[in-house]
C-alpha cells in the first residue's frame, strides 16, 4: 500500500508537470505561479465538496457537490484565475521580469490565503476530504486507494496522449517558434501574446486537475503544503526529464519522486531532528537543478524536433540557383548537384543523421537547446 | 496623524534595511547581469552567523555585525565562483533558476544545522526616543544611521576610488574593460564580496529588528528587495536608495491601515505596477521587453 | 508601369527629438524590385520597422494595396501579405530547417488548440502537401540535406539561405529585405541576387534595404535614396550617378564600383 501511495502521488505530479511543460518547455515562460494553481485547485475542490464549515474552522462556499463536479468547477476557477494573472504578466513581461512577477503573484496568494482566514482557514487549512464516495462505491479504504491510483494513472495516460498529440501538431510547433524568436514569429503572422496566453490557460487547467486529485489523495491542504521547497521539485523534475518532451517530463517526475524518496528514505535523521532528512532531500533537489542546468540543460530526453522522413522529389528538377560547384563548400555543404541527388536512402533510413556541414558547429550543441531565451 | 508618523518612522527603519539589501542586489545585477534569487540567502547566512557568534561575543553588537558581514561576503564569493562564473554566457533566466536552486540548498542546509524553528538574538533593544514627531527605538536609530553610513561608503567607493571606476567599467562592458587593462575577474569578485558583506550586515540588522527569525528570513525579504531595486532602476545603485525608500514607506503605511501581514501583498502590487509601467525604474523612461503582437 | 502596391506618404517618426524619418514619401510598384539606399542614419531601417508594424509613426500614411497599415500589429500586417527580414538572420533556432519552412506556410487555422487536437488527421493531409512544396523549395536553395537539422547548427551562409527559403515558402505579396548582404561573401551574394530576381519573376514585390551598391545595381528595377530621414531621389540606379544630392549624401563614395 505504501507503493500505491507513492505512485499515486507521482502520477498526480506528472499531470502537473505536463501542464507546466506546456508553459515553460514549449512556450518558454518560467512561471513560478504554477504551483499556486495546484493549491487553488485543491482548495476549491475541498470547499465545494466538504459542506459547510463547523466553527472555529472557517472557509468560503462550503457546498456539498459530488466530488467530480467539484473538480470540474475547481478547474474552471483556476483557469479563471490564470486568465487574470496571464493577462497581466504575459502581455509585456518576459524572462526575468516574468519570473519575478509570477513569484510575486504566488507569494501574494500564499500570504492572502494564510492570513485571510475566512478564505480557506488560514494556516490550519482545510481537511476532512477522506476518500469521497468510498461508501457509495462500496469499497474498503485500501480498495478506494487502489481505485484512486488506477484513476490517476488513467488520467495521466489520457493527458499524455493529448499533450503528445499537441506537441507534434501545428499548435506545438507554432508555440515553440514564438519561444525561439518572437519578432520572427510576429513577422510571420503569429499572435505572440495570444498563443502564450492560450498555452498558459491550458497548462493552468492541468494544474487545476492535479489540484483536485491531490486534494482527494491527501484529504487535507494547508499552506505548509506549498512552501517554497515544494514548489521547486516539479521544476527539477522537468529539468531532469527534458523540457518540451512529454515522455521525458513524466519520466523525470517518476524518477525524482520515487528515486529520490527511496534514496533518502534510508538516510538517518538525528533523534531530536525529524526535519533533517526532508531538508537533505531538498538539498539534493537543489543540487540536481544546478547540475542539470550546468551540464545537461536540455534534460535527458531532448525536445524532439519535427523530423521529416519523407521522400525527396525525384525526376523533374524545377528552377535551381546557379551554383558554382568549386566555391560552394565555402558557405554551404549541400550545394553541389551531385550531393543533392545522392542520398534518398540515407534520409529515409536515418532522418537525424546528416553529412558534413551540420557538424560544423558541434560545440554549440549543449548550449543550443538552452540559450536563446528558453532558459 | 500620529499613527501615520509612527508608521513613517518605522518605515524609515525598514526602508534603511531594504536599501542595503537592494543596493547589494543591484550591484550583483550590474556586475554580472543576473537576477540573483539566492540574494536573500546572504542575509540569512549573515543573520545566522551573528547568531552563532553570539555564543562567543555575547552583547557585543559590533562584533556580531562584523561576523555577519564577513559571513555574507564569504557566501557571495562562494556563489560567484561556484555558480555565477560557471554559468557565464548562459541566458539570465537560466542563471536565475540556478540561483533558486542555491537558495533551496542554503535554506535546507540551515535547517539541517540549526533546525527549522525560529531563533533570536538576545541583544538589548534600547529605549524609545522621540525624534521630532517620530517614535523610534535605539535600534531603529542605529539601523538608519548605519544604513546611511554604508550608503555613503558605497557612494565614495564607487565614485572616487579606482575600484569604483573599474566596477562601473566592468558593469558597462566586461570584455571592453578587460581589453582596456581592467582586471575584470578580480573586480567582479570584489563587487560580489562587497555586495555579500552589505547583505550579511543587512541580514543581521533585519533579524535584530524583527526579533525572531528562521531559515526563510532572507528569501521572504527577496521580493521586497527586488521591488525596491526595480523601483529604483535595476543596475543603478544610487537610484536604488530612492526606490527602497518608496517601497519601505508604501508598505509600512499601507500595512498600518490594514493588516501588517499583507505588507508583501502591497509590495507585490507595487511590483506589478512597476513592471508594467516602469520596468526600468521610477526615475527612468520605460521600454517594453516583448514584441507587440 | 504597374500599379503601386505600397504607398508611403509623409511618414514621420522621431525618437527623443531626433527625426529618424521626416515626411518620407515614395511608392513601390507591384512586381518590381526597389532598392532603398542611403548613408547610415538615413532612416531606412526605421521605415522598414514602421511599414512592418514594429513601431508606430508619429504622422503619415502607409498603404498596402489600399489597406492602411498604421496602427496594425506586426502579425496582422504579415497576414496581409508582407514578409520582412531583419538585419541578422532570425531563424527559429531549436526547430529543424523543415519546421522553419513549414511554419512559413501560414496554416494559421490549424494552429488552434481545438483543431490541432481534433482534426489531427485532416491536418496531416494538409501538411503532406505543404511538405512536398517545402522539399522543393529546400532543393532550390540547396538545403535539402539539412532539412532535419536544427536551424541553430547551420553556418552563417546557410542561415541566410534558410531565410530566403522561408520567404519562398510563405509566398508573400510584398517582401522587405533588411540588409540581406550583411557579412555575405560574393558567391552567396550571387545566389541571393538570383533569389531576389526570381521573386520578382514570380510576381512578388521586393524592397531591398542595402549598403552594397553593386548588389542594388544588379538586382533593382529602381532605387529610392534617403538621407537624414528624407527621400532625396527615386529612379533607376543609372540615373543616380549624376544626381548631385545623392553624391553629396554619400560624400564622394564611389557609386560606380564597390
Amino acid at each position: 500500500m505504501y507503493w500505491v501511495s507513492v505512485i499515486t502521488e507521482a502520477g498526480i505530479f506528472a499531470i502537473l508537470a505536463l501542464g507546466l511543460d506546456v508553459i515553460w518547455g514549449w512556450a518558454g515562460d518560467f512561471d513560478l505561479m504554477f504551483y499556486g494553481y495546484l493549491a487553488l485547485g485543491s482548495y476549491m475542490t475541498f470547499v465545494l465538496t466538504i459542506g459547510k464549515p463547523t466553527p472555529p474552522v472557517e472557509y468560503i462556499i462550503g457546498w456539498h457537490l459530488p466530488v467530480l463536479v467539484s473538480m470540474l468547477l475547481a478547474i474552471a476557477v483556476v483557469v479563471g484565475f490564470a486568465a487574470i494573472v496571464g493577462a497581466i504578466a504575459l502581455r509585456n513581461l518576459r524572462e526575468i521580469y516574468f519570473a519575478v512577477t509570477t513569484l510575486g503573484a504566488v507569494s501574494a496568494l500564499y500570504l492572502i490565503v494564510e492570513n485571510y482566514t475566512s478564505l480557506f482557514d488560514g494556516y490550519n487549512g482545510v481537511y476532512g476530504l477522506i476518500n469521497p464516495g468510498q461508501t457509495a462505491l462500496n469499497l474498503t479504504y485500501n480498495g478506494y486507494r487502489i481505485l484512486l491510483l488506477v484513476v490517476v494513472l488513467l488520467l495521466l495516460f489520457l493527458a499524455y496522449l493529448l499533450v503528445q498529440r499537441l506537441s507534434r501538431s501545428p499548435f506545438g510547433r507554432m508555440l515553440r517558434s514564438v519561444r525561439e524568436d518572437e519578432r520572427a514569429a510576429a513577422a510571420y503572422g503569429r499572435k505572440v501574446f495570444f498563443s502564450k496566453y492560450r498555452a498558459y490557460l491550458f497548462g493552468a487547467a492541468f494544474a487545476g486537475l492535479a489540484g483536485g486529485l491531490f486534494a482527494i489523495f491527501i484529504s487535507a491542504f494547508n499552506p505548509s503544503a506549498w512552501a517554497p521547497q515544494e514548489l521547486l521539485v516539479i521544476y527539477a523534475a522537468i529539468l531532469v526529464g527534458g523540457r518540451g518532451n512529454p515522455r521525458g517530463v513524466i519520466l523525470g517526475v517518476f524518477v525524482i519522486y520515487i528515486g529520490l524518496i527511496e534514496l533518502t528514505r534510508f538516510l538517518p535523521s538525528p533523534a531530536a531532528r525529524p526535519d533533517f532528512a526532508p531538508a537533505l532531500r531538498q538539498v539534493l533537489i537543489g543540487l540536481m537543478i544546478i547540475l542539470m542546468l550546468r551540464f545537461r540543460p536540455q534534460g535527458f530526453f531532448r525536445e524532439r524536433p519535427g523530423v521529416d522522413p519523407g521522400p525527396r522529389p525525384a525526376g523533374r528538377r524545377p528552377w535551381r540557383l546557379r551554383v558554382p560547384a568549386a566555391a560552394a563548400s565555402s558557405d554551404t555543404a549541400a550545394a553541389s548537384p551531385g550531393a543533392a541527388v545522392a542520398s534518398p536512402a540515407t534520409t529515409l533510413a536515418s532522418p537525424e543523421a546528416a553529412p558534413a556541414a551540420p557538424a560544423r558547429n558541434p560545440g554549440r550543441d549543449g548550449q543550443a537547446a538552452d540559450d536563446g531565451g528558453t532558459g | 496623524m500620529t499613527t501615520f508618523l509612527v508608521s513613517v518612522g518605522v518605515g524609515l527603519s525598514t526602508a534603511a534595511i531594504l536599501a542595503l539589501s537592494a543596493v547589494a542586489f543591484t550591484l550583483e545585477y550590474a556586475i554580472s547581469r543576473i537576477a540573483n534569487f539566492a540574494h536573500g540567502e546572504f542575509l540569512t547566512i549573515g543573520a545566522y552567523a551573528a547568531y552563532s557568534g553570539q555564543a562567543i561575543f555575547h552583547q557585543n553588537v559590533a562584533a556580531a555585525a562584523l561576523i555577519a558581514a564577513v559571513a555574507g561576503m564569504l557566501a557571495a564569493l562562494a556563489l560567484n565562483a561556484g555558480v555565477i562564473e560557471q554559468f557565464r554566457g548562459r541566458s539570465a533566466i537560466t542563471v536565475l533558476i540556478a540561483t533558486l536552486g542555491v537558495a533551496l540548498i542554503v535554506q535546507n542546509v540551515l535547517i539541517m544545522v540549526y533546525g527549522a524553528a525560529n531563533v533570536s538574538y538576545s541583544f538589548a533593544q534600547g529605549g524609545l526616543h522621540h525624534i521630532g514627531p517620530f517614535l523610534l527605538t535605539t535600534s531603529n536609530i542605529e539601523v538608519i544611521f548605519s544604513a546611511l553610513a554604508v550608503a555613503g561608503l558605497i557612494y565614495v567607493l564607487l565614485q572616487y576610488t579606482r575600484f569604483g571606476k573599474a566596477v562601473r567599467a566592468v558593469s558597462q562592458d566586461r570584455a571592453l574593460a578587460q581589453v582596456s587593462g581592467v582586471p575584470a575577474r578580480r573586480v567582479v569578485m570584489g563587487t560580489w564580496a562587497l555586495a555579500g558583506a552589505i547583505s550579511g550586515f543587512a541580514g543581521f540588522v533585519l533579524a535584530d529588528t524583527i526579533g525572531t527569525f528562521g531559515p526563510q528570513l532572507g528569501f521572504s525579504f527577496l521580493l521586497l528587495t527586488i521591488t525596491a531595486a526595480v523601483a529604483g532602476g535595476i543596475g543603478r545603485p544610487y537610484a536604488t536608495l530612492g526606490g527602497a525608500l518608496i517601497v519601505g514607506l508604501v508598505i509600512q503605511i499601507a500595512g498600518t491601515y490594514t493588516s501588517s501581514a499583507y505588507q508583501l501583498v502591497y509590495a507585490f502590487l507595487l511590483l506589478v505596477v512597476l513592471m508594467l509601467f516602469r520596468p526600468n525604474g521610477v526615475f527612468v523612461r520605460r521600454s517594453s521587453t516583448a514584441v507587440r503582437a | 508601369m504597374s500599379a503601386a502596391l505600397l504607398e508611403i506618404e509623409n511618414l514621420t517618426k522621431s525618437f527623443g527629438g531626433v527625426h529618424a524619418v521626416r515626411e518620407c514619401t515614395f511608392s513601390v510598384p507591384e512586381g518590381e524590385v526597389v532598392g532603398l539606399i542611403g548613408p547610415n542614419g538615413a532612416g531606412k531601417s526605421t521605415v522598414v520597422d514602421l511599414v512592418s508594424g514594429f513601431g508606430r509613426p508619429d504622422f503619415g500614411s502607409i498603404r498596402l494595396a489600399g489597406d492602411q497599415l498604421i496602427g496594425k500589429r506586426p502579425d496582422v500586417i504579415s497576414r496581409l501579405g508582407l514578409i520582412r527580414t531583419f538585419q541578422t538572420p532570425r531563424e527559429w533556432r531549436n526547430l529543424t530547417v523543415m519546421d522553419n519552412l513549414m511554419l512559413a506556410r501560414r496554416r494559421f487555422d490549424s494552429e488552434s488548440l481545438w483543431r490541432s487536437t481534433a482534426h489531427a488527421r485532416r491536418i496531416r493531409r494538409e501538411e503532406e502537401s505543404d511538405r512536398v512544396a517545402v522539399r522543393g523549395i529546400l532543393d532550390r536553395f540547396g538545403l535539402a540535406e539539412l532539412k532535419n537539422e536544427l536551424a541553430v547548427r547551420l553556418s552563417g551562409g546557410q542561415k541566410r539561405l534558410l531565410e530566403f527559403a522561408r520567404i519562398a515558402a510563405a509566398e508573400p505579396r510584398l517582401i522587405i529585405l533588411d540588409e540581406p548582404m550583411g557579412g555575405v561573401n560574393p558567391v552567396l551574394g550571387a545566389r541571393i541576387g538570383d533569389a531576389v530576381r526570381h521573386f520578382a519573376e514570380e510576381g512578388r514585390t521586393v524592397i531591398v534595404v542595402e549598403h552594397n551598391l553593386p548588389f542594388i545595381e544588379r538586382t533593382c528595377d529602381q532605387v529610392v535614396v534617403m538621407d537624414l530621414g528624407e527621400v532625396i531621389a527615386q529612379g533607376p540606379f543609372s540615373g543616380l550617378r549624376g544626381n548631385p544630392r545623392v553624391i553629396e549624401a554619400y560624400l564622394g563614395m564611389d557609386l560606380g564600383h564597390g
